[in-house]
């Protein structure tokens, strides 16, 4: 594997963005296995479970590029932290609400995270490139169930459609600090690693505007495309060390049997 | 109004050639939700390389009451492969 950095004044912005990455799916993974034995019928557990063990197995593989940048293990990583030294957005620590909200917020971050690995399709550091293109093969069901169920429950009966906006109105604002400026990444769009972030929100609002409202559902959004003006306060501070009082929680229940018996062999 | 959806029943391809077998049914509201949860539940540990699902309601069946259908009244042992060894491809089991 070729990990010879694109310049040498990227290196921190980079391990940021790794761990941005990792954190994300590591949070959502974590929320999404709270479905399990809870979902409102039994496929959807089921798929949520496996949703779940799928975005842990994403974290796991950004963490594990990590190491070989920093030499700092995934356990370390993720059981060793504490809340404010990690660097996901908000948006994946809130609880998991009702099924509406963790479908809408599901929809929401796998287009994202679908947008963001195509962005390092032709990125400048390679590694980012070939692990795109092998995280994308999962990702893309993971929107396709996502997908499925907004498109299905957007404007099913009057109950599920009223719940599905009440969980956009919740969700929009918080999905937007998944675009959050990362500390130095300027220095990573200079370098061709990615396009940024603000490169990446127009790329998502493009795709999720006319897919929600083509279900009934009215992001607080006006216009369309390239002149799409977003109608709320953005959510963010995750990607600087600021999280909502949700994160410690979650944290401390996945952390809990790790800190009674630290370095353990699995 | 019953909010429950229907059942569609699951069909599972190990390798291509392979029959397609029988492992379950899932709930779904539609045929490509059905294939999306059937991966889910059907393809996640096994190797699969093609799936089908079919409404349950499309399916005609036989009726456990009818024995009838399948009586053998007469000796029809004569029907039995027994004079030969079949090849081992036609008993996967």
């Amino acid at each position: 594997m070729n990990l010879s950095l694109p310049s040498h004044n990227s290196r921190g912005a980079l391990l940021n963005l790794l761990l941005a990455l990792a954190d994300d799916e590591l949070v959502l993974g974590h929320r999404d296995s709270e479905w399990t034995g809870h979902a409102p019928i039994l496929e959807e557990d089921i798929a949520f479970s496996n949703i779940a063990q799928d975005e842990i197995g994403h974290s796991l593989v950004w963490l594990t590029l990590y190491e070989q940048l920093t030499g700092r293990t995934p356990d370390a990583m993720g059981f060793e932290r504490k809340p404010e030294e990690f660097m996901c957005c908000r948006f994946v620590e809130y609880p998991k609400g009702d099924f509406a909200y963790t479908v809408v917020r599901q929809y929401l971050f796998d287009l994202a995270e679908k947008v963001r690995l195509e962005s390092f399709l032709d990125s400048s550091f390679a590694v980012l490139g070939e692990t795109a293109q092998k995280l994308l093969r999962e990702e893309s069901y993971h929107l396709l169930h996502a997908s499925g169920l907004v498109e299905r429950l957007g404007d099913a009966t009057e109950e599920s459609h009223r719940r599905m906006q009440a969980a956009i109105d919740v969700a929009f604002p918080q999905s937007l600090g998944m675009f959050e400026e990362l500390e130095g990444e300027q220095e990573l769009i200079d370098a061709g690693v990615f396009p940024g972030n603000k490169a990446l929100l127009a790329g998502w609002l493009k795709q999720a505007v006319p897919f929600l409202r083509k279900v009934s559902l009215t992001p607080p959004v006006k216009g369309e495309n390239e002149s799409c003006t977003v109608l709320c306060p953005v959510d963010d501070g995750g990607r600087k060390g600021r999280h909502t009082e949700h994160l410690r929680g979650l944290i401390d229940d996945m952390q809990k049997v790790y800190r009674l018996a630290p370095g353990p062999n699995w | 109004m019953d909010t429950q959806w229907e059942t569609y029943e699951v069909f599972h391809q190990s390798r291509r050639g392979e029959p397609h077998s029988y492992v379950g049914s899932v709930h779904a509201p539609d045929p490509h939700m059905a294939l999306q949860l059937a991966r889910d539940q059907f393809a996640r540990r096994l190797q699969c390389v093609s799936l089908w699902v079919v409404r349950s309601g499309d399916i005609t069946a036989t009726d456990y009451q009818d024995d009838d259908f399948f009586a053998r009244v007469t000796d029809k042992s004569y029907r039995d492969p027994k004079a030969f060894d079949a090849p081992d491809k036609l008993h996967p089991e």
